[in-house]
Protein backbone atom coordinates (compact mmCIF):
# COMPACT_ATOMS: atom_id res chain seq x y z
CA UNK A 1 0.00 0.00 0.00
CA UNK A 2 1.61 3.23 -1.14
CA UNK A 3 1.49 6.32 1.00
CA UNK A 4 0.20 8.57 -1.77
CA UNK A 5 -2.60 8.13 -4.26
CA UNK A 6 -4.24 10.34 -6.82
CA UNK A 7 -7.87 9.75 -7.76
CA UNK A 8 -9.19 11.69 -10.75
CA UNK A 9 -12.80 12.75 -10.28
CA UNK A 10 -14.76 12.78 -13.49
CA UNK A 11 -17.88 10.82 -12.73
CA UNK A 12 -19.94 9.41 -9.92
CA UNK A 13 -18.17 6.09 -10.24
CA UNK A 14 -15.04 7.95 -9.19
CA UNK A 15 -16.85 9.12 -6.07
CA UNK A 16 -17.36 5.53 -5.01
CA UNK A 17 -13.72 4.76 -5.89
CA UNK A 18 -12.50 7.73 -3.88
CA UNK A 19 -14.41 6.56 -0.80
CA UNK A 20 -13.06 3.07 -1.16
CA UNK A 21 -9.43 4.10 -1.66
CA UNK A 22 -9.65 6.59 1.18
CA UNK A 23 -10.99 3.90 3.47
CA UNK A 24 -8.31 1.44 2.39
CA UNK A 25 -5.48 3.87 2.88
CA UNK A 26 -6.74 5.06 6.26
CA UNK A 27 -7.22 1.49 7.46
CA UNK A 28 -3.46 0.87 7.14
CA UNK A 29 -3.08 3.29 10.04
CA UNK A 30 -5.53 1.24 12.08
CA UNK A 31 -8.20 3.88 12.43
CA UNK A 32 -11.32 2.57 14.14
CA UNK A 33 -14.25 1.47 11.99
CA UNK A 34 -16.13 4.57 13.09
CA UNK A 35 -13.27 6.88 12.09
CA UNK A 36 -13.01 5.16 8.70
CA UNK A 37 -16.65 5.93 8.08
CA UNK A 38 -16.13 9.56 9.06
CA UNK A 39 -13.26 9.80 6.60
CA UNK A 40 -15.19 8.08 3.81
CA UNK A 41 -18.16 10.37 4.44
CA UNK A 42 -16.01 13.50 4.35
CA UNK A 43 -14.50 12.29 1.08
CA UNK A 44 -17.97 11.71 -0.27
CA UNK A 45 -19.05 15.23 0.63
CA UNK A 46 -16.11 17.08 -0.94
CA UNK A 47 -16.07 14.84 -3.99
CA UNK A 48 -19.74 15.46 -4.56
CA UNK A 49 -19.03 19.19 -4.44
CA UNK A 50 -16.44 18.76 -7.14
CA UNK A 51 -18.89 16.90 -9.36
CA UNK A 52 -21.76 19.24 -8.68
CA UNK A 53 -20.01 22.56 -9.00
CA UNK A 54 -16.92 21.97 -11.10
CA UNK A 55 -17.81 18.90 -13.08
CA UNK A 56 -14.40 17.35 -12.57
CA UNK A 57 -11.35 17.54 -10.40
CA UNK A 58 -9.03 15.27 -8.46
CA UNK A 59 -8.33 13.90 -5.03
CA UNK A 60 -4.90 13.45 -3.50
CA UNK A 61 -4.88 10.89 -0.72
CA UNK A 62 -1.82 10.87 1.49
CA UNK A 63 -0.52 9.26 4.64
CA UNK A 64 1.17 11.95 6.70
CA UNK A 65 3.07 12.41 9.91
CA UNK A 66 3.55 15.28 12.34
CA UNK A 67 6.01 14.44 15.06
CA UNK A 68 4.76 11.18 16.49
CA UNK A 69 1.25 11.54 15.07
CA UNK A 70 0.21 9.60 12.00
CA UNK A 71 -2.74 10.57 9.86
CA UNK A 72 -4.41 10.66 6.49
CA UNK A 73 -4.73 13.79 4.39
CA UNK A 74 -7.15 14.41 1.58
CA UNK A 75 -6.69 17.23 -0.88
CA UNK A 76 -9.69 17.84 -3.14
CA UNK A 77 -8.90 20.08 -6.09
CA UNK A 78 -11.01 21.47 -8.87
CA UNK A 79 -10.87 24.24 -11.46
CA UNK A 80 -14.50 25.12 -11.00
CA UNK A 81 -16.21 28.46 -10.43
CA UNK A 82 -14.79 28.90 -6.94
CA UNK A 83 -16.66 29.96 -3.82
CA UNK A 84 -17.56 33.67 -3.79
CA UNK A 85 -18.41 33.99 -0.10
CA UNK A 86 -16.12 31.56 1.65
CA UNK A 87 -16.88 32.98 5.08
CA UNK A 88 -20.60 32.30 4.78
CA UNK A 89 -19.99 28.93 3.23
CA UNK A 90 -18.06 27.94 6.34
CA UNK A 91 -20.78 29.07 8.73
CA UNK A 92 -22.69 26.41 10.49
CA UNK A 93 -25.98 26.60 8.67
CA UNK A 94 -26.58 23.40 10.53
CA UNK A 95 -29.89 22.34 9.17
CA UNK A 96 -31.92 19.33 10.12
CA UNK A 97 -33.32 19.25 6.62
CA UNK A 98 -30.27 17.36 5.47
CA UNK A 99 -27.24 19.57 5.00
CA UNK A 100 -27.82 22.20 2.38
CA UNK A 101 -25.29 23.99 0.26
CA UNK A 102 -21.71 22.87 0.17
CA UNK A 103 -21.77 20.99 3.42
CA UNK A 104 -18.37 22.40 4.31
CA UNK A 105 -19.00 22.99 8.03
CA UNK A 106 -20.28 19.43 8.26
CA UNK A 107 -17.21 17.94 6.62
CA UNK A 108 -15.08 20.06 8.93
CA UNK A 109 -16.76 18.42 11.91
CA UNK A 110 -15.89 15.00 10.56
CA UNK A 111 -12.17 15.70 10.29
CA UNK A 112 -9.50 17.09 12.60
CA UNK A 113 -8.01 19.69 10.28
CA UNK A 114 -9.86 21.44 7.50
CA UNK A 115 -8.83 24.19 5.15
CA UNK A 116 -10.45 25.70 2.07
CA UNK A 117 -8.72 27.85 -0.50
CA UNK A 118 -10.86 29.21 -3.28
CA UNK A 119 -10.70 31.83 -5.98
CA UNK A 120 -13.68 32.83 -8.08
CA UNK A 121 -13.09 31.77 -11.65
CA UNK A 122 -10.00 29.74 -10.72
CA UNK A 123 -11.16 26.88 -8.57
CA UNK A 124 -11.23 25.41 -5.10
CA UNK A 125 -8.89 23.30 -3.00
CA UNK A 126 -10.08 21.62 0.16
CA UNK A 127 -7.42 20.10 2.41
CA UNK A 128 -8.49 17.93 5.31
CA UNK A 129 -6.63 15.67 7.70
CA UNK A 130 -7.55 13.12 10.32
CA UNK A 131 -5.02 12.02 12.90
CA UNK A 132 -4.78 8.62 14.48
CA UNK A 133 -4.93 9.30 18.19
CA UNK B 1 0.17 21.90 6.38
CA UNK B 2 3.84 22.40 5.51
CA UNK B 3 4.88 20.47 8.62
CA UNK B 4 3.22 17.34 7.46
CA UNK B 5 5.80 15.02 6.07
CA UNK B 6 4.66 12.26 3.77
CA UNK B 7 5.20 9.02 5.56
CA UNK B 8 8.14 6.78 4.62
CA UNK B 9 8.23 3.27 6.02
CA UNK B 10 11.75 3.47 7.51
CA UNK B 11 11.46 6.82 9.23
CA UNK B 12 10.34 6.43 12.82
CA UNK B 13 11.85 9.87 13.35
CA UNK B 14 11.42 12.17 10.36
CA UNK B 15 14.49 13.28 8.42
CA UNK B 16 13.85 16.90 9.30
CA UNK B 17 13.95 16.15 13.04
CA UNK B 18 17.19 14.16 12.64
CA UNK B 19 18.78 17.09 10.83
CA UNK B 20 17.68 19.46 13.59
CA UNK B 21 19.17 17.25 16.28
CA UNK B 22 22.51 16.90 14.49
CA UNK B 23 22.58 20.65 14.00
CA UNK B 24 21.97 21.29 17.68
CA UNK B 25 24.73 18.83 18.59
CA UNK B 26 26.93 20.50 15.96
CA UNK B 27 27.53 17.07 14.45
CA UNK B 28 28.85 17.80 10.98
CA UNK B 29 30.42 16.00 8.03
CA UNK B 30 33.82 16.75 9.60
CA UNK B 31 32.81 14.67 12.60
CA UNK B 32 31.73 11.89 10.27
CA UNK B 33 35.14 11.97 8.61
CA UNK B 34 36.95 11.93 11.96
CA UNK B 35 34.98 8.91 13.13
CA UNK B 36 35.48 7.03 9.89
CA UNK B 37 39.16 7.78 10.28
CA UNK B 38 39.45 5.78 13.50
CA UNK B 39 37.57 2.75 12.28
CA UNK B 40 40.75 0.69 12.11
CA UNK B 41 41.65 1.60 15.67
CA UNK B 42 38.14 0.68 16.78
CA UNK B 43 38.39 -2.75 15.15
CA UNK B 44 41.60 -3.39 17.06
CA UNK B 45 40.11 -2.45 20.41
CA UNK B 46 36.63 -3.90 19.90
CA UNK B 47 37.00 -7.22 21.71
CA UNK B 48 38.86 -5.96 24.78
CA UNK B 49 36.44 -3.03 25.03
CA UNK B 50 33.42 -5.29 25.01
CA UNK B 51 34.95 -7.68 27.54
CA UNK B 52 35.74 -4.82 29.93
CA UNK B 53 32.29 -3.39 29.41
CA UNK B 54 30.51 -6.57 30.35
CA UNK B 55 32.82 -7.26 33.24
CA UNK B 56 31.64 -3.92 34.60
CA UNK B 57 27.97 -4.75 34.00
CA UNK B 58 28.27 -8.18 35.58
CA UNK B 59 29.83 -6.77 38.74
CA UNK B 60 26.61 -5.01 39.66
CA UNK B 61 23.49 -6.92 40.76
CA UNK B 62 21.07 -4.67 38.92
CA UNK B 63 22.62 -5.07 35.51
CA UNK B 64 23.88 -8.63 36.02
CA UNK B 65 20.29 -9.76 36.40
CA UNK B 66 19.60 -8.94 32.78
CA UNK B 67 22.37 -11.12 31.45
CA UNK B 68 22.05 -14.17 33.68
CA UNK B 69 21.52 -16.51 30.75
CA UNK B 70 24.93 -17.35 29.17
CA UNK B 71 23.44 -17.78 25.69
CA UNK B 72 21.79 -14.35 25.99
CA UNK B 73 25.04 -12.84 27.26
CA UNK B 74 26.95 -14.21 24.29
CA UNK B 75 24.34 -12.87 21.90
CA UNK B 76 24.22 -9.48 23.54
CA UNK B 77 28.02 -9.17 23.53
CA UNK B 78 27.99 -9.89 19.81
CA UNK B 79 25.33 -7.22 19.26
CA UNK B 80 27.21 -4.77 21.45
CA UNK B 81 30.40 -5.34 19.45
CA UNK B 82 28.48 -4.55 16.27
CA UNK B 83 27.04 -1.46 17.92
CA UNK B 84 30.52 -0.34 18.91
CA UNK B 85 31.91 -0.94 15.43
CA UNK B 86 28.97 0.86 13.82
CA UNK B 87 29.95 4.09 15.59
CA UNK B 88 32.99 4.49 13.36
CA UNK B 89 31.58 3.25 10.08
CA UNK B 90 30.11 6.55 8.95
CA UNK B 91 26.84 6.97 7.10
CA UNK B 92 24.69 8.04 10.07
CA UNK B 93 21.49 8.23 8.03
CA UNK B 94 17.83 7.25 8.47
CA UNK B 95 18.78 3.59 8.37
CA UNK B 96 21.24 4.21 11.22
CA UNK B 97 18.47 5.97 13.13
CA UNK B 98 16.09 3.07 12.58
CA UNK B 99 18.70 0.56 13.80
CA UNK B 100 19.45 2.56 16.94
CA UNK B 101 15.78 2.86 17.71
CA UNK B 102 15.35 -0.86 17.36
CA UNK B 103 18.13 -1.43 19.88
CA UNK B 104 16.52 1.07 22.24
CA UNK B 105 13.21 -0.74 21.91
CA UNK B 106 14.82 -4.06 22.81
CA UNK B 107 16.39 -2.58 25.93
CA UNK B 108 13.13 -0.96 26.88
CA UNK B 109 11.21 -4.17 26.33
CA UNK B 110 13.48 -6.23 28.58
CA UNK B 111 12.98 -3.58 31.24
CA UNK B 112 16.47 -2.16 31.42
CA UNK B 113 16.14 1.04 33.49
CA UNK B 114 17.16 4.30 31.85
CA UNK B 115 19.67 4.98 34.62
CA UNK B 116 21.47 1.73 33.77
CA UNK B 117 21.30 2.60 30.11
CA UNK B 118 23.00 5.97 30.75
CA UNK B 119 25.43 4.46 33.21
CA UNK B 120 26.48 2.08 30.46
CA UNK B 121 27.00 4.90 27.98
CA UNK B 122 29.13 6.72 30.50
CA UNK B 123 31.35 3.73 31.23
CA UNK B 124 31.63 3.16 27.53
CA UNK B 125 32.76 6.71 26.71
CA UNK B 126 35.35 6.62 29.48
CA UNK B 127 36.68 3.28 28.31
CA UNK B 128 37.04 4.67 24.80
CA UNK B 129 38.76 7.77 26.14
CA UNK B 130 41.31 5.57 27.88
CA UNK B 131 42.01 3.65 24.67
CA UNK B 132 42.31 6.88 22.66
CA UNK B 133 44.78 8.36 25.14
CA UNK B 134 46.91 5.23 24.70
CA UNK B 135 46.66 5.18 20.93
CA UNK B 136 47.40 8.89 20.44
CA UNK B 137 50.00 9.30 23.22
CA UNK B 138 52.21 11.36 20.92
CA UNK B 139 49.38 13.48 19.46
CA UNK B 140 46.83 14.14 22.22
CA UNK B 141 44.93 16.70 20.09
CA UNK B 142 43.91 13.84 17.87
CA UNK B 143 42.53 11.94 20.85
CA UNK B 144 40.52 15.03 21.82
CA UNK B 145 39.22 15.45 18.30
CA UNK B 146 38.08 11.85 18.04
CA UNK B 147 36.54 11.91 21.50
CA UNK B 148 34.76 15.17 20.67
CA UNK B 149 33.13 13.67 17.59
CA UNK B 150 32.35 10.41 19.32
CA UNK B 151 30.69 12.22 22.20
CA UNK B 152 28.38 14.05 19.81
CA UNK B 153 27.41 10.80 18.13
CA UNK B 154 26.92 9.02 21.44
CA UNK B 155 24.63 11.78 22.69
CA UNK B 156 22.71 11.54 19.43
CA UNK B 157 22.28 7.82 20.16
CA UNK B 158 21.18 8.54 23.72
CA UNK B 159 18.50 10.92 22.47
CA UNK B 160 17.15 8.14 20.28
CA UNK B 161 17.22 5.78 23.26
CA UNK B 162 15.19 8.22 25.35
CA UNK B 163 12.70 8.49 22.48
CA UNK B 164 12.00 4.78 22.60
CA UNK B 165 11.49 4.78 26.36
CA UNK B 166 9.20 7.80 26.26
CA UNK B 167 7.23 6.42 23.35
CA UNK B 168 6.72 3.15 25.18
CA UNK B 169 5.57 4.93 28.34
CA UNK B 170 3.09 6.96 26.34
CA UNK B 171 1.69 3.84 24.72
CA UNK B 172 1.22 2.25 28.12
CA UNK B 173 -0.52 5.32 29.48
CA UNK B 174 -2.80 5.47 26.47
CA UNK B 175 -3.69 1.83 26.89
CA UNK B 176 -4.57 2.40 30.53
CA UNK B 177 -6.63 5.47 29.72
CA UNK B 178 -8.50 3.40 27.16
CA UNK B 179 -9.16 0.65 29.69
CA UNK B 180 -10.39 3.14 32.27
CA UNK B 181 -12.71 4.70 29.75
CA UNK B 182 -14.22 1.36 28.82
CA UNK B 183 -14.65 0.35 32.44
CA UNK B 184 -16.38 3.56 33.35
CA UNK B 185 -19.11 3.42 30.75
CA UNK B 186 -20.91 0.13 30.67
CA UNK B 187 -24.06 -0.06 28.62
CA UNK B 188 -26.53 -2.22 30.52
CA UNK B 189 -29.38 -4.28 29.15
CA UNK B 190 -32.20 -3.85 31.66
CA UNK B 191 -34.88 -5.70 29.78
CA UNK B 192 -35.17 -7.05 26.27
CA UNK B 193 -35.05 -3.94 24.14
CA UNK B 194 -34.17 -1.58 27.00
CA UNK B 195 -30.67 -0.22 27.39
CA UNK B 196 -29.38 1.89 30.22
CA UNK B 197 -26.31 4.09 29.81
CA UNK B 198 -25.36 5.62 33.17
CA UNK B 199 -22.81 8.39 32.68
CA UNK B 200 -20.66 9.31 35.64
CA UNK B 201 -18.18 12.12 35.84
CA UNK B 202 -17.17 14.78 33.38
CA UNK B 203 -17.42 14.11 29.69
CA UNK B 204 -14.97 15.45 27.16
CA UNK B 205 -15.32 15.19 23.41
CA UNK B 206 -13.33 11.98 23.13
CA UNK B 207 -15.26 10.25 25.89
CA UNK B 208 -18.56 11.45 24.48
CA UNK B 209 -17.67 10.00 21.11
CA UNK B 210 -16.77 6.66 22.65
CA UNK B 211 -19.95 6.60 24.68
CA UNK B 212 -21.99 7.21 21.57
CA UNK B 213 -20.17 4.54 19.62
CA UNK B 214 -20.60 2.01 22.39
CA UNK B 215 -24.25 2.84 22.75
CA UNK B 216 -24.99 2.59 19.05
CA UNK B 217 -23.28 -0.78 18.76
CA UNK B 218 -25.23 -1.92 21.79
CA UNK B 219 -28.46 -0.79 20.20
CA UNK B 220 -27.67 -3.00 17.23
CA UNK B 221 -26.50 -6.07 19.11
CA UNK B 222 -29.29 -5.93 21.69
CA UNK B 223 -31.97 -4.78 19.27
CA UNK B 224 -32.79 -2.01 21.69
CA UNK B 225 -35.84 0.12 21.04
CA UNK B 226 -35.52 2.35 24.08
CA UNK B 227 -32.40 3.81 25.61
CA UNK B 228 -32.23 5.54 28.96
CA UNK B 229 -29.23 7.85 29.24
CA UNK B 230 -28.78 8.76 32.86
CA UNK B 231 -26.77 11.87 33.60
CA UNK B 232 -27.38 12.01 37.35
CA UNK B 233 -23.67 11.53 37.88
CA UNK B 234 -22.61 14.28 35.51
CA UNK B 235 -21.73 17.37 37.53
CA UNK B 236 -21.91 19.91 34.76
CA UNK B 237 -22.84 20.20 31.14
CA UNK B 238 -21.47 22.74 28.70
CA UNK B 239 -22.47 23.46 25.11
CA UNK B 240 -20.25 20.77 23.69
CA UNK B 241 -21.52 18.08 26.03
CA UNK B 242 -25.13 19.11 25.54
CA UNK B 243 -24.61 18.87 21.79
CA UNK B 244 -23.03 15.46 22.18
CA UNK B 245 -26.06 14.27 24.11
CA UNK B 246 -28.39 15.55 21.44
CA UNK B 247 -26.31 13.93 18.72
CA UNK B 248 -26.34 10.65 20.58
CA UNK B 249 -30.11 10.78 20.85
CA UNK B 250 -30.44 11.58 17.16
CA UNK B 251 -28.04 8.84 16.11
CA UNK B 252 -29.90 6.28 18.21
CA UNK B 253 -33.12 7.38 16.55
CA UNK B 254 -31.64 6.73 13.12
CA UNK B 255 -31.29 3.16 14.34
CA UNK B 256 -34.88 3.02 15.44
CA UNK B 257 -34.31 3.57 19.15
CA UNK B 258 -36.01 6.18 21.28
CA UNK B 259 -33.90 7.87 23.95
CA UNK B 260 -34.87 9.20 27.31
CA UNK B 261 -32.41 11.36 29.19
CA UNK B 262 -32.85 11.07 32.90
CA UNK B 263 -31.28 12.75 35.87
CA UNK B 264 -30.97 16.22 34.47
CA UNK B 265 -30.36 18.48 37.44
CA UNK B 266 -32.24 21.79 37.48
CA UNK B 267 -29.16 23.85 36.73
CA UNK B 268 -28.18 21.60 33.83
CA UNK B 269 -31.70 22.00 32.50
CA UNK B 270 -31.27 25.75 32.76
CA UNK B 271 -27.95 25.61 30.92
CA UNK B 272 -29.49 23.60 28.13
CA UNK B 273 -32.40 25.97 27.76
CA UNK B 274 -30.03 28.93 27.73
CA UNK B 275 -27.90 27.23 25.12
CA UNK B 276 -30.95 27.08 22.94
CA UNK B 277 -31.10 23.30 22.81
CA UNK B 278 -34.46 22.44 21.40
CA UNK B 279 -35.73 20.24 24.18
CA UNK B 280 -38.49 19.02 21.93
CA UNK B 281 -35.83 17.02 20.13
CA UNK B 282 -35.11 14.97 23.20
CA UNK B 283 -37.24 13.36 25.84
CA UNK B 284 -36.10 14.18 29.36
CA UNK B 285 -37.21 13.18 32.83
CA UNK B 286 -36.04 14.24 36.27
CA UNK B 287 -34.63 11.06 37.71
CA UNK B 288 -33.46 7.59 36.77
CA UNK B 289 -36.48 5.83 38.19
CA UNK B 290 -38.87 7.88 36.12
CA UNK B 291 -36.67 7.28 33.13
CA UNK B 292 -36.82 3.52 33.50
CA UNK B 293 -40.55 3.54 34.17
CA UNK B 294 -41.13 5.63 31.09
CA UNK B 295 -38.96 3.29 29.04
CA UNK B 296 -40.80 0.24 30.27
CA UNK B 297 -44.12 1.88 29.47
CA UNK B 298 -42.93 2.54 25.94
CA UNK B 299 -41.96 -1.09 25.55
CA UNK B 300 -45.37 -2.18 26.78
CA UNK B 301 -44.44 -3.35 30.23
CA UNK B 302 -46.60 -2.75 33.24
CA UNK B 303 -44.86 -3.24 36.57
CA UNK B 304 -47.20 -4.52 39.27
CA UNK B 305 -46.24 -4.79 42.90
CA UNK B 306 -46.96 -8.09 44.68
CA UNK B 307 -49.14 -6.62 47.49
CA UNK B 308 -51.74 -9.35 47.32
CA UNK B 309 -49.28 -12.24 47.81
CA UNK B 310 -47.56 -10.50 50.76
CA UNK B 311 -50.71 -9.88 52.75
CA UNK B 312 -51.76 -13.49 52.33
CA UNK B 313 -48.44 -14.82 53.64
CA UNK B 314 -48.08 -12.37 56.46
CA UNK B 315 -51.48 -13.25 57.79
CA UNK C 1 -31.79 3.02 -13.09
CA UNK C 2 -30.23 -0.34 -12.60
CA UNK C 3 -32.93 -2.27 -10.83
CA UNK C 4 -30.44 -4.82 -9.51
CA UNK C 5 -28.93 -2.16 -7.26
CA UNK C 6 -32.17 -1.63 -5.36
CA UNK C 7 -34.80 -4.23 -6.16
CA UNK C 8 -38.32 -3.49 -4.96
CA UNK C 9 -40.11 -6.44 -3.39
CA UNK C 10 -43.82 -6.59 -2.84
CA UNK C 11 -45.21 -8.17 0.34
CA UNK C 12 -48.97 -7.71 0.26
CA UNK C 13 -49.53 -3.99 0.52
CA UNK C 14 -45.98 -3.36 1.60
CA UNK C 15 -43.12 -2.49 -0.69
CA UNK C 16 -39.63 -3.34 0.49
CA UNK C 17 -36.70 -1.63 -1.17
CA UNK C 18 -33.47 -3.47 -0.58
CA UNK C 19 -30.44 -1.36 -1.46
CA UNK C 20 -27.77 -3.74 -2.69
CA UNK C 21 -24.75 -1.53 -3.05
CA UNK C 22 -23.58 2.06 -3.04
CA UNK C 23 -26.11 4.00 -5.05
CA UNK C 24 -25.02 6.71 -7.34
CA UNK C 25 -26.98 9.90 -7.67
CA UNK C 26 -28.78 8.84 -10.82
CA UNK C 27 -29.75 5.54 -9.21
CA UNK C 28 -31.27 7.29 -6.22
CA UNK C 29 -33.33 9.58 -8.41
CA UNK C 30 -34.40 6.63 -10.52
CA UNK C 31 -35.33 4.72 -7.40
CA UNK C 32 -37.51 7.56 -6.25
CA UNK C 33 -39.41 7.64 -9.52
CA UNK C 34 -39.80 3.89 -9.66
CA UNK C 35 -40.96 3.63 -6.07
CA UNK C 36 -43.52 6.37 -6.55
CA UNK C 37 -44.85 4.57 -9.59
CA UNK C 38 -45.14 1.26 -7.74
CA UNK C 39 -46.78 2.81 -4.69
CA UNK C 40 -49.44 4.20 -6.99
CA UNK C 41 -49.76 1.02 -9.02
CA UNK C 42 -50.12 -1.35 -6.08
CA UNK C 43 -51.78 1.15 -3.72
CA UNK C 44 -49.13 0.28 -1.21
CA UNK C 45 -49.80 1.28 2.37
CA UNK C 46 -46.29 0.71 3.66
CA UNK C 47 -42.81 1.24 2.28
CA UNK C 48 -39.63 -0.03 3.90
CA UNK C 49 -36.27 1.16 2.61
CA UNK C 50 -33.41 -1.02 3.76
CA UNK C 51 -29.98 0.65 3.65
CA UNK C 52 -28.08 -1.95 5.69
CA UNK C 53 -25.48 -2.36 2.97
CA UNK C 54 -24.54 1.30 2.69
CA UNK C 55 -21.28 2.14 4.44
CA UNK C 56 -21.67 5.86 3.85
CA UNK C 57 -24.76 8.05 3.80
CA UNK C 58 -23.71 11.54 2.83
CA UNK C 59 -25.83 14.69 2.62
CA UNK C 60 -27.02 13.98 -0.89
CA UNK C 61 -28.06 10.44 -0.07
CA UNK C 62 -29.78 11.54 3.12
CA UNK C 63 -31.63 14.32 1.34
CA UNK C 64 -32.81 11.98 -1.38
CA UNK C 65 -33.95 9.36 1.12
CA UNK C 66 -35.99 12.00 2.90
CA UNK C 67 -37.51 13.13 -0.37
CA UNK C 68 -38.41 9.58 -1.25
CA UNK C 69 -40.01 9.10 2.16
CA UNK C 70 -41.91 12.35 1.88
CA UNK C 71 -43.24 11.48 -1.55
CA UNK C 72 -44.37 7.99 -0.64
CA UNK C 73 -45.97 9.38 2.49
CA UNK C 74 -47.82 11.95 0.43
CA UNK C 75 -49.14 9.05 -1.60
CA UNK C 76 -50.54 7.57 1.58
CA UNK C 77 -47.88 4.97 2.33
CA UNK C 78 -46.29 4.86 5.76
CA UNK C 79 -42.56 4.82 5.15
CA UNK C 80 -39.78 3.45 7.35
CA UNK C 81 -36.05 3.59 6.75
CA UNK C 82 -34.11 0.70 8.26
CA UNK C 83 -30.61 -0.63 8.52
CA UNK C 84 -28.59 2.47 9.23
CA UNK C 85 -25.39 1.11 10.80
CA UNK C 86 -23.86 2.55 14.01
CA UNK C 87 -20.89 4.17 12.24
CA UNK C 88 -23.10 5.59 9.53
CA UNK C 89 -25.59 6.98 12.07
CA UNK C 90 -22.75 8.61 13.94
CA UNK C 91 -21.31 10.23 10.81
CA UNK C 92 -24.75 11.41 9.75
CA UNK C 93 -25.48 13.29 12.97
CA UNK C 94 -22.03 14.90 12.78
CA UNK C 95 -23.14 16.28 9.44
CA UNK C 96 -26.48 17.31 10.88
CA UNK C 97 -28.40 14.73 8.86
CA UNK C 98 -31.07 13.51 11.24
CA UNK C 99 -33.80 12.43 8.79
CA UNK C 100 -36.17 14.36 11.00
CA UNK C 101 -39.76 13.58 10.15
CA UNK C 102 -38.97 10.17 8.70
CA UNK C 103 -39.63 6.97 10.62
CA UNK C 104 -36.75 4.64 11.28
CA UNK C 105 -36.30 1.14 12.65
CA UNK C 106 -33.32 -1.09 13.34
CA UNK C 107 -33.95 -3.59 10.56
CA UNK C 108 -36.55 -5.25 8.39
CA UNK C 109 -37.89 -7.40 11.21
CA UNK C 110 -38.41 -4.43 13.49
CA UNK C 111 -39.97 -2.40 10.69
CA UNK C 112 -42.46 -5.15 9.99
CA UNK C 113 -43.46 -5.40 13.64
CA UNK C 114 -43.60 -1.61 13.83
CA UNK C 115 -46.01 -1.62 10.91
CA UNK C 116 -47.91 -4.40 12.66
CA UNK C 117 -47.21 -6.85 9.93
CA UNK C 118 -46.33 -10.27 11.25
CA UNK C 119 -45.13 -12.88 8.81
CA UNK C 120 -47.74 -15.24 10.17
CA UNK C 121 -45.55 -17.96 11.62
CA UNK C 122 -46.03 -17.68 15.34
CA UNK C 123 -49.75 -17.18 15.56
CA UNK C 124 -50.97 -18.26 18.91
CA UNK C 125 -53.90 -20.69 18.83
CA UNK C 126 -56.52 -19.17 21.13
Amino acid sequence: MSSELNVPIRSEADLVTARLRGREMASTLHFSSSELTLIATAISEVTRNILSYAGSGELDLRLVRQGQKLGVSIIARDRGPGIPDLFSAMQDGYSTSGGLGLGLPGSKRLMDEFDVASEVGKGTTVTMTKWKM
Amino acid sequence: MADHETLLPESPIPGEEVRRRKEFLEFTDDDVAVLEGVNEVAIRYADSMIDDFYRHLMSFDETRAFFADPALLKHVKEMQKNYFMRLTQGNYDQVYVAERIKIGQIHERIGLPLKSYFGMYCYYLRAVLGRLQEEYKETPEQAFSVFNSLMKLTFFDMELAIDTYVESRERTIKGQEEAIRELSTPVLLLRPGLLLLPIIGLIDTLRARQLTEQLLRSVRSNRARVVVIDVTGVPSVDTKVANHLVQTVEAARLMGAVSIISGIAPDIAQTMVRLGIDLRRIRTVGDLQSGIEEAERQLGYTVVKNDVAESEDGK
Amino acid sequence: MNRARAPILKLGETLIVSVQEALMDADLVGLRDELVAEVKMYRATCVIIDVTVLDVLDSFAARTLRHIAQMTQLLGARTVIVGIQPDVAFAMVQLGLTLQGTETALDLEDALSLLNLKLGRNRRVQ
